[in-house]
Order: structure tokens, then sequence, then C-alpha cells
């Protein structure tokens, strides 16, 4: 029973820190790259992200017995693809905004790598509790990088987080002139280099 | 029997039974979503209306607003006649337009907004003070710019000639260049402008290179933005045109004044 536990929680943490499916695996970039200029869509992005993959694992996981093996990749896309358009109806319906702004990438979460990857890799394979545990991990850990990034590039380039001032800028009359470099997708790709290669420097100082 | 999942039967059964459970999942959203989807429409529209008029939303309920200070009507374009006055919020243009019986088909030379088919019917709101006295009218116009369609919505004061304001509320023109449909400070020119001249005819227009110091008629046009202009200008001149309101505000004024 103890060596249960211990898997379900490593099912839950690695993939947050030392398996990071975007950071290690780097999967699902194209996505962390254009929501995350600032906090408010990338927090959005990584609930329909969460929502999908949890239920798309939880779903995949429990008919798995099932699937039959010739079509099970068709399988797997086609409730992906109805959860990501069923994610996509209600952000219009709550937040028309907020939809708009991230446009296109609500509906690019069908292709997001991660998602097909944990069908496939692990609740074809595994019961549906740890599938579920496992998709909350590998959300966590998508969500923890877009969320560092959005930290940076929001802050960095407009002053903000969330919306609010953090740093005065000069245009509202402040002191901090924004880095606009920040606001442009370019600086994810850097930011994510840069979480890459320090999780890689701890990984390999822990051995 | 146990269900043989890789066999040819297998395989069909479950890739059936599978896209109908999706297929149900996504229209059950859809539908309960549906009613909500209703009511944001008529909000927005409401709102539209209210700020083609004019009319000082600001922290106020619009929507009480709207309901106490609008009539809104459904004309026949050809014959200027009112139509019907109930369910005119509801009333999809969109639909009416590229429908075949509601619709009729413009001739190129005419089709000066390049719209290919127009509705037989639109719909025009008055704007009521709070004496009840008619202070607005607003009506809906739409056209091709460089890209895309442009709509919005015109209001004429109670002399159905001076431009009272305008919004446009949907278009796809090139970000940053044909986006100042959505600036007030432009759409703010359009305050008594007029549209037709002494004689009747269309003269709205916008005018490169600015329009004169008390030029009746004419809008600054925004430079770069040429074909966004051009379309704004002939969506109005067409929807004051013959083939849009010009029967509708014929009767109006007779019927007024």
């Amino acid at each position: 029973m103890s060596t249960q536990t211990a898997s379900t929680r490593d099912i839950l943490t690695s993939p947050i820190f030392s398996n990071n499916p975007v950071a290690m695996q780097v999967l699902g970039v194209c996505s962390a790259l254009a929501v995350s200029n600032s906090m408010q869509t990338a927090l959005v992005m990584t609930l329909a992200v969460t929502f999908v993959l949890v239920f798309s694992n939880l779903i995949i996981s429990s008919i798995r017995s099932l699937i039959p093996n010739s079509v099970r990749i068709i399988a797997q896309m086609t409730i992906i693809a109805s959860l990501v358009i069923i994610v996509d109806m209600v952000l219009q319906d709550i937040a028309y905004e907020l939809s708009r702004q991230l446009s296109v990438f609500v509906g690019l979460i069908i292709t997001n790598c991660i998602i097909m990857g944990r069908a496939e890799a692990f609740a074809m394979k595994n019961p549906p509790h740890l599938a579920v545990v496992d998709a909350i991990g590998n959300a966590m850990g998508y969500g923890v990088i877009l969320l560092g990034v959005a930290f940076v590039r929001e802050l960095l380039g407009s002053g903000t987080l969330f919306g609010h001032e953090i740093l005065k800028t000069v245009e509202n009359g402040g002191w901090y002139l924004a880095n606009e470099m920040f606001k442009l997708p370019p600086s994810a790709f850097f930011l994510i280099g840069l979480m890459i290669w320090s999780i890689n420097v701890i990984q390999r100082k822990r051995g | 029997m146990a269900f043989k999942k890789d066999s040819f039967v297998g395989t069909m059964i479950f890739t059936v039974t599978l896209c109908l459970l999706c297929s149900f999942m996504i229209t059950g959203t859809a539908e309960l979503l549906k009613e909500r989807k209703l009511v944001k429409k008529r909000d927005e529209l409401k709102r539209n209306v209210l700020i083609a008029a004019d009319v000082d939303i600001a922290d106020k309920d619009f929507r009480a607003i709207f309901d106490k200070d609008v009539k809104s009507m459904l004309v026949s374009l050809d014959t200027g006649v009112v139509e019907a006055n109930a369910g005119v919020l509801d009333f999809d243009e969109r639909m009416a337009a590229i429908n075949p019986e509601t619709s009729s088909k413009l001739e190129r030379k005419k089709d000066k907004a390049k719209i290919k088919t127009r509705a037989d019917q639109a719909r025009v709101f008055k704007v009521f003070d709070d004496n009840g006295t008619l202070t607005s009218v607003v009506v809906p116009i739409y056209g091709k710019g460089l890209w895309s369609m442009i709509y919005g919505y015109v209001a004429l004061q109670s002399d159905f000639n001076t431009i009272e304001n305008v919004v446009f509320y949907e278009h796809g023109e090139t970000p940053g260049i044909g986006d100042f449909l959505n600036d007030p400070d432009w759409t703010d020119k359009w305050h008594g402008k007029q549209i037709f001249d002494a004689n009747g005819k269309v003269s709205f227009k916008i005018v490169k290179g600015g329009a004169k110091a008390g030029d009746l008629h004419g809008v600054d046009a925004v430079s770069g933005a040429t074909m966004t202009g051009r379309g704004v200008q002939r969506a109005v001149q067409f929807w004051f045109g013959a083939q849009g309101f010009e029967m509708f505000f014929n009767k109006l004024k007779a019927s007024e004044g």
C-alpha cells in the first residue's frame, strides 16, 4: 500500500519539476510563447488546458479497454477535440474579451502535444484515478512554466501583474521604462530557455 | 458474446458510438449556452444603439433606458412601411440578407456597399427623450471595407438629415490602421454633418486630405486607410440611398413634418 501512495505522489509531483512537460520534454511550447505576455491570459490558458487534460485522461483511461488499437489515436483526438470545443464555447460565454485575446490558442489546445502525449503514454495504460492525478500534475507543470514566464513578461514588459500596476511606468509619470521586448513572443523563448537551463543545473547537482 | 474490440465490427461500433457521444456533448453545451448568448446579443445591440443615439449610459442601466426610450421596428426597405414592432431585437439581419426568400440580389452597378444581397427588411430604432419627443432615428448600415464587412449604426437627428453619432461595432480592417473606426475622436467628427444636400441627394463623403471648414457633408479621411474610408462612405451612400432607407425616411418626413 505504501508503494502505491508513493507512486501516486510521484505521478503528481514529477511533471511539475523534474519531468516538466514544457521544460524537460519541450512540449506545448507554441501556446506557451503566444499567451504568456500577461498573467491573466496565462492563467485562463492554464485552466483551459487543465480542464481538457483532466477530462481527456479520465475519459480515455475509463474506456481504454474498449478502444480498438487501430483507431486509438483518432479516438483520443475526437475526445480531446470535443472537450476543447466545449471549453471554447464556455469561455466565449463567460469571458468574451479574454477569449478574444486568446483567439486561436484555445482551439489549438487540440494540437497541444502534452494532452495527446499524456493520453497515449499514460491514460491508455493506467486506471482512471492515476490518470487524473497524472493529468493534474502535467497541467500544473505546464501552468508553472506559463505563469512563471508570464510573471516576468508582464512585470518587465508593462510594469503590471494581473493588470495591477506594480512598477510605475514612465508614461504614467513613474520611473520605470517598460521593456517592450518582453511583450513580444521571442522574449518567451529566452525565458523558457533560461528555465530549462536552470532546471537542468539543479537536477545535475542533485545527481 | 464478448465485445471484440479489434474486430471490424467492434471497431465500427466503437467509432460510431464515440462520435455520437461526442456530438451529443457538444450540441448539449451549445444548447445550454444558447439562451445566454441571445441575451448577450440583445444587450450588445441595446448598448450600440444607445451609444449611436448619444444617450448617456455611463454608470446607468442601459437595458432599462433602452426599454423606456427606444422603439424598435422592422421596416420594408422597398416600400418604407413599418411591418413589425415585436421580436425586432431577435431579428437576424445577416441570415435575412443571405436567405433568398427574405432578400433580393443587387445588380452590380447598384451594389455600392458591395454586399451582393440585401435583406428586404431592416431594423430601425426611434429614440425618444423623457417628454416623448423623437430625438433621433438609428439605422444599421454595413458595407465592404478593404478586407472585411464593416458593421455600424448611424443616428440621425429629428430633421432626418443631420448625423447625431455613429458606431462601428464590428470590422476586420487592418489592426493599427483601419481601426480608427472605433476611435471616438474620429466618430465625433460625424456629429452635425448632413447626409442629404438641399435636393435630397445623398452627399455624405469621407474627404481625403481633410474636409474644409464649413463642409456640411464631409468627414476627414484617415491617411493610410483609403479603402476603409471609401468603404464607409459607400456604405453610408448605399444605406441612405434608394436601395436603403430612402423610402422609409421619405415616409417619415411626410408624416412628421
